[in-house]
């Protein structure tokens, strides 16, 4: 079997020891580095010390797990990181998926998963768990990224108007307040390049919007 | 001196002035023209008896001189005349050579045929003489010889013989030297009278006429105009005093009135009545003028109550470009309004240190839990694998301390969630629900309508904004008996909103309580300068959030 080598960038002493003692047990994986921030951890990259994947934490001083993440992803380096932290919000892990994380770890995760993660990500595979792959996926859904020129919300205003809505009934339907609604209008008015309500159905009607 | 006795003094000796102006000037012209007729009158009267005597005179003489008759028949016991006189032909006045001297006048004439002389019947003259029709009580005329005594019976003493009345007065002197005259002068009684005197003389004979009427006796009626005047004067010396004090009355009565109004206003009672009876338009409109300042000082007066009370939206409108007193109360006014404005700044500046403070506590606190308790929990984990033989001990030891972990992350998440530096309020509110979400069976949707890049909310306003929703969801899951949340955190350019609903039992905004949560809410609306809007109805309670977007 290949070896594995690993890069553990911590804060934590204790947190790196406990990993260290803990990958001990499985010869293959070798620590070759452990660094206690992003610094540390890139000016050992960049003295070409070699490593197949770094465990790394988010939250360390200097240079937190983030920056560090951008930073590999411009240097196109082959390292590959496996971000191992404490926080468990979908939106951690969707920020570190989208940052080029191959991997998503809670601290407390048990060793045989670290393990499965350690050898997943040295295959060349992501790994994210069940658990962290439901709550990065919840999290995303609730964003309303949209390319379009208008936004979803705003889409979904048009539609009312043009349904011969009121402003206060669209507040309420949409559960805001009044004013919302007549930013909301504005900011389609503005957007679509119209004057009134009679304008605004019409250019909407033209480029398909309803 | 006040006006009453003022006014009285100057209106009744101006009326009585005139008054003994006129009734002088009345009386002295009376008394002139009176003088004047009193004059005329004697002077006609003297004039016509003097006429008549020197007819009666001259046509006696005619006859005596016509007739044939030769005599001398004198009464030698009666007369003695002397033979110088008898040779003097003309007409004499014998009375010196009466015996009695009894008044008497004689013609004397020689001729060739002898010698004539005779006496007049003088009963004749002095029946002219005692004509005396309009001349009153005292009115006379009598007769004055060369030798000052009187020719003729006296009115007043006709018991005497004339010729003991010695008569040496102005008018007999004036006359005797032929210059005849009138006017008051003292008689021979040595009372005044009117005189009037001429001289008559024919022939020989030389006797002063003299017709008088005492001074008395005509200005008897002057007198009694006199006392008429006087009374004249006094009664309208009384009306005039009346008039007078009823004139005062009704300019006085007012002044003392607004006078008493205006002492009352003096000491800052500006509520009484203003009463007056219409006299005239002068004062009406002085009491018109009254009661607009006594409206304008109540004006001002309510105004710089309601500053006091710090009811600073009062407007006051000044009641000229000169109402120095508006003016300057509508400076206190502004004065106070920059204040108040400098204190509630202060306090919301106080507020929102206090409430920073609090949070960076918070901060430090869930840090401090999640980056140093939870790492060094992690470390037992690992180390507990590592050490501990016994399986079954190993896996109750692991649970626990990933329970443990748990609850430390749940634990610091309530105090501060970390993803609200890292990602922002938006996200942050996505988590906290879906983990709110994952433990209770009331549904609550969220939309986040945030900027995901370049959002321009502050930390400050992302604490707080989180907060306020942390109050709102346990408000209402607390209280509401909802079973439907919704909230909406949209952004603009311009401002931030939070919508909040819930469909649960409602509350009525002016009795709820201040001890739950809507005070901390409204507080932190306050301190990020937002306003917040509150309805509540069963089954459909929102509160609007709104937070100015802050370019800082």
């Amino acid at each position: 079997m290949n070896e594995i080598k690993l890069i553990i960038a911590d804060d934590h002493d204790l947190f790196r020891n406990g990993i260290a003692e803990l990958l001990k047990k499985h010869g293959e994986i070798k620590i070759v580095e452990s660094v206690a921030d992003g610094f540390e951890f890139l000016k050992v990259i960049k003295e070409g010390v070699e490593a197949d994947i770094v465990l790394l934490d988010l939250t360390m001083p200097k240079m937190d797990g983030f920056e560090v993440l951008k930073e590999l992803k411009n240097f196109e380096a082959k390292i590959k990181p496996i971000v191992i932290s404490m926080h468990s919000a979908g939106n951690y892990i969707a920020k570190c998926a989208k940052m080029g994380a191959y991997g998503y770890l809670l601290k407390n995760t048990d060793e045989s998963e670290l393990i499965l993660a350690i050898r997943t990500v040295h295959r060349g595979k992501k790994y994210f768990s069940a658990e962290i792959s439901e709550k990065m996926i919840n999290f995303m859904s609730t964003q309303s990224v949209s390319d379009d020129v208008l936004s979803k919300k705003e889409t979904e205003v048009l539609g009312l108007i043009s349904k011969g809505f009121t402003t206060k009934e669209i507040a309420a339907k949409l559960f805001v307040s009044t004013r919302t609604i007549e930013t909301h209008r504005n900011n389609i008015l503005k957007k679509l390049e119209v004057k009134n309500t009679a304008e605004l159905i019409k250019k909407a009607t033209e480029i398909n919007l309803i | 001196m006040n006006i009453k006795t003022l006014i009285l003094l100057i209106i009744n000796s101006l009326i009585v002035l005139v008054i003994a102006l006129l009734s002088f000037l009345f009386y002295k012209q009376f008394s002139n023209v009176l003088n004047d007729r009193i004059l005329m009158q004697l002077n006609s009267i003297e004039t016509l008896e003097s006429i008549q005597i020197e007819n009666l005179i001259k046509t006696k003489w005619k006859s005596f001189a016509s007739s044939k008759v030769y005599s001398e028949n004198i009464d030698s016991t009666t007369f003695k005349l002397p033979d110088s006189i008898k040779e003097i032909d003309g007409i004499h006045d014998f009375t010196p050579y009466h015996k009695h001297k009894k008044a008497t006048i004689g013609f004397v004439l020689n001729t060739r045929a002898g010698r004539k002389i005779r006496f007049i019947d003088y009963s004749d003259i002095q029946n002219i003489l005692l004509e005396r029709t309009g001349m009153g009580e005292s009115g006379e005329t009598y007769l004055v010889g060369e030798d000052f005594r009187m020719r003729s019976e006296s009115r007043f003493f006709p018991d005497k013989k004339p010729y003991e009345i010695f008569v040496k007065t102005q008018g007999v002197i004036s006359a005797l030297k032929g210059v005849n005259g009138r006017g008051i002068l003292v008689d021979y009684r040595g009372i005044p009278v009117y005189s009037v005197y001429s001289l008559i003389q024919i022939s020989n004979l030389k006797l002063v006429i003299l017709s008088e009427i005492d001074v008395s006796e005509v200005t008897k009626p002057l007198e009694e105009l006199k006392i008429r005047l006087a009374k004249l004067t006094f009664v309208i010396f009384l009306v005039a005093v009346t008039l007078s004090l009823f004139l005062t009355r009704i300019i006085i009565n007012p002044i003392k009135n607004m006078r008493n109004s205006l002492r009352v206003m003096a000491k800052g009672n500006y509520d009484q009545t203003i009463e007056y009876k219409r006299s005239s338009n002068e004062i009406k409109e002085m009491f018109d003028a009254l009661s607009n300042l006594k409206a304008s000082l109540q004006g001002a007066v309510k105004f710089s109550e309601a500053i006091g009370n710090m009811d600073l939206n009062t407007n006051y409108k000044p009641n000229s470009a000169h109402d120095v007193l508006g003016k300057s109360l509508l400076t206190m006014r502004n004065k106070l309004i920059d204040f108040k404005n400098q204190e509630d700044n202060t306090r919301t500046m106080a507020k929102r240190l206090l409430v920073d403070g609090l949070e960076n506590e918070r901060r430090r606190l869930a840090r401090e839990l999640h980056d140093g308790v939870g790492p060094y929990l992690t470390s037992l984990k690992h180390y507990i694998e590592n050490n501990v033989e016994n399986e079954s001990k190993k896996t109750e030891m692991k649970k626990i301390v990933d329970e443990t972990i748990s609850e430390v992350r749940s634990m610091s998440n309530a105090l501060m969630p970390a993803s609200i530096d890292d990602f922002g309020i938006g996200v942050t509110l996505t988590n906290y629900i879906e983990n709110l979400n994952r433990s209770i069976s009331i549904s609550i949707e969220y939309e986040d309508l945030t900027k995901q890049e370049n959002s321009n909310i502050t930390d400050h306003q992302a604490i707080n904004l989180f907060r306020i929703s942390q109050e709102l969801l346990n408000n209402s899951l607390k209280h509401s008996k909802a079973k439907n949340i919704r909230i909406t955190l949209s952004e603009f350019d311009e401002f931030i909103s939070l919508f909040y609903f819930d469909d649960g039992i409602g509350f009525d905004i002016s009795t709820v309580r201040l001890g739950s949560g809507i005070t901390n809410i409204k507080e932190r609306v306050d301190i990020c300068n937002g306003k917040i809007t509150i309805n509540s109805l069963p089954g459909n309670t929102t509160f609007e959030i709104e937070l100015p977007v802050d370019y800082e």
